[in-house]
């Protein structure tokens, strides 16, 4: 019997693991705040949050229903634009504009989804990469609506109305981390309950075997839709949060750094598992701030991770848990006959 | 023959370009029964699996099992009216384990929609574990109980095979078309296909079997159909079909036919 099997009354160890481990997570990132004071953390904080909902949405349309999409720039850069407009043109109050932007992106996604998938895998990789690209140049020409490459600047400090009269003023930097990190519990719980539910069972099985799956009553394009149209729906109601921490928005929010920091995320976790992700989510927004690299410089360490990964892990940290599991059940078959 | 069929193929039709791979092929599959489906390589056997099964498009004929018209549904909606296939080179869900690869093969037929799955609902609950169940009563049949819980990444060639039977019959189907079950596996899981299939049809299942192996085939159907050049050219009982000159003679070409009649007579 190893560690993790010691059972105390009734729980297992890794059980009770599994639990306290993200609770406890959870609970430090809500409370940091009021640990500290250091606006550097908070900062961090928000820049977690904001990646692990990007990743863990392209985790749900890459690791697990096998499309490679570099959409998710879009809708997260859809998203920013509608919430900015929509508050400083329109007057919309704050949720409003939000809860819109992520309607907007959800659209979008449905819409890329439906034409593209049609055809086959690869086209939507080309198909979302263009879109992306076509994104960028929309919000840098379309200068009527997005006023160009200047931006929408001047981003008011949004306000929750909280019931019984409560209002939540969102403007320091210890607001921001809270406002992103409960929504990026949320959304993470929301992207974890769909992974672990049979909806996710339904989707890895379409990434490992499409035909089988065929075969068996499930409709690819049916759980490829809901995977994109999740996934584009959360990254819309990120760019629609974060544009306000931000305070701006510009062409940039659709540059391929953050494409690529996304994928990396997602391929050094260990595409199709959400713990994995996560882990390396959080190490890849934590470790080059911490040393201070500029976003060139990063990108570069990026390439250099990326390279190193697919010759020692080809699976990224999922990928090798998964693989020592096969391993043991094949000494085992081995023992048995 | 009166009763009213199971499945039924009419002027099923298939061209690639100029070949005719299937040519008005017509046949059908009375309830409760074993049917052989054989024919010389090309002959258009999986072509025809691959039409009804809605995996390729038809050019021309309508299919239905049990009375309701699957022509021209896609796969997924054909598997879901209760018409399921395996492939012929043998297919799994790798990443996962024996358990999940049947419980994933059963949950579209169960109707219990995505709300009722995302809120965890006590309906969903019930039909998972008697997914569960039923999924390991089908392990045991195929004598691959020990390993529900591995990956079937494990498994040999003949247990993958094997796995792909019990993944059919989760749906609950009323008709299982197997695509070659036993190529490349050794008698003695040759012989332990044969009799899962028997114990299957024992309770009711009806099963199209697509082999080359004629033996096996002839051992198990009370029905044989014979395919050569996308046409039925003959359809009968084991004994017929074996002494039928014109199967001899697509399998061993004319003079072959001749000299093999010559050796009986």
């Amino acid at each position: 019997m190893t560690a993790a099997g010691v059972t105390v009354a009734g729980v297992t160890v890794a059980g009770a693991l599994r639990f306290l481990l993200p609770a406890g997570a959870c609970a430090v990132l809500l409370l940091l705040p009021r640990l500290t004071a250091n606006e550097y953390l908070f900062a961090l904080g928000v820049s977690f949050a904001t990646f692990s909902v990007l990743a863990g949405g392209l985790n749900l349309v890459y690791g697990y229903t096998g499309l490679l999409s570099f959409a998710q720039v879009g809708f997260f850069g859809i998203g920013a634009y509608a919430a900015a407009l929509l508050v400083t043109e329109q007057q919309w109050p704050f949720l409003a504009a939000v809860a819109a932007a992520g309607a907007i992106a959800t659209v979008a996604g449905l819409v890329i989804g439906y034409s593209s998938l049609r055809l086959s895998r690869h086209a939507f990789a080309i198909v979302t990469l263009s879109f992306a690209l076509l994104c960028m140049i929309v919000a840098r020409d379309w200068v009527s609506l997005t006023r160009g490459a200047m931006g929408i600047p001047g981003l008011p400090a949004p306000v929750l109305n909280l019931p019984a009269g409560l209002s939540w003023r969102i403007a320091s930097p210890a607001d921001f981390h809270w406002l992103m990190t409960i929504f990026a519990i949320a959304a993470n719980a929301l992207i974890y309950l769909v992974m672990t539910s049979r909806l996710g069972r339904a989707m890895r099985a379409i990434r490992q075997n499409e035909a089988l799956a065929r075969s068996q009553g499930i409709n690819p394009l049916a759980y490829r839709l809901l995977a994109l149209g999740l996934s584009a729906l959360l990254a819309g109601l990120a760019g629609g949060l974060f544009v306000f921490y931000l305070t701006i928005v510009d062409p940039s929010v659709f540059d391929f750094y953050y494409t690529e920091t996304m994928l990396i995320m997602v391929i050094i976790g260990g595409a199709g598992s959400f713990w994995g992700v996560l882990v390396s989510t959080a190490v890849l927004t934590v470790v080059p701030d911490l040393l201070r690299f500029s976003t060139d410089l990063r990108m570069v360490l990026y390439g250099v991770i990326l390279i190193i990964v697919m010759l020692v892990f080809p699976g990224g940290i999922g990928g090798w848990l998964r693989k020592r599991g096969v391993a043991r059940w094949r000494s085992v078959r081995v023992a048995k006959s | 023959m009166s009763a009213a069929p199971l499945l039924e193929v009419r002027g099923l039709t298939k061209r690639y370009l100029g070949l005719t791979a299937l040519d008005s092929l017509s046949y059908s599959v009375e309830p409760g029964a074993v049917v052989g489906i054989i024919g010389p390589n090309g002959s258009g056997k999986s072509t025809n699996v691959d039409c009804i099964s809605g995996f390729q498009g038809a050019d021309a004929g309508h299919w239905f099992l049990d009375g309701v018209e699957l022509t021209g549904l896609p796969a997924h909606r054909i598997a879901q009216t209760g018409l399921v296939r395996s492939f012929q080179n043998v297919q799994a869900y790798d990443e996962m384990t024996l358990l999940e690869n049947l419980c994933v093969a059963r949950q579209e037929i169960d109707g219990i929609g995505w709300w009722a799955t995302l809120a965890r609902s006590a309906r969903l609950r019930e039909g998972e574990a008697a997914a569960e169940a039923r999924g390991r009563e089908l392990l045991a049949l195929v004598g691959l109980a020990e390993f529900a819980q591995a990956p079937a990444a494990i498994l040999s060639y003949g247990q993958r095979k094997l796995l792909a039977i019990a993944a059919c019959l989760m749906a609950r189907p009323k008709l299982i078309i197997l695509d070659e079950p036993v190529a490349g596996v050794n008698p003695t899981m040759i012989r332990h296909i044969a009799q899962v299939i028997r114990k299957l049809n024992a309770e009711g299942i009806a099963l199209i079997i697509i082999e080359h192996n004629v033996d096996f085939v002839m051992s198990l159907c009370r029905r044989v159909i014979v395919i050569e050049a996308g046409r039925k050219i003959a359809d009968a009982s084991p004994a017929v079909v074996r002494a039928d000159p014109r199967v001899l003679a697509a399998y061993l070409g004319r003079a072959g036919a001749a000299e093999a009649q010559g050796a009986h007579g």
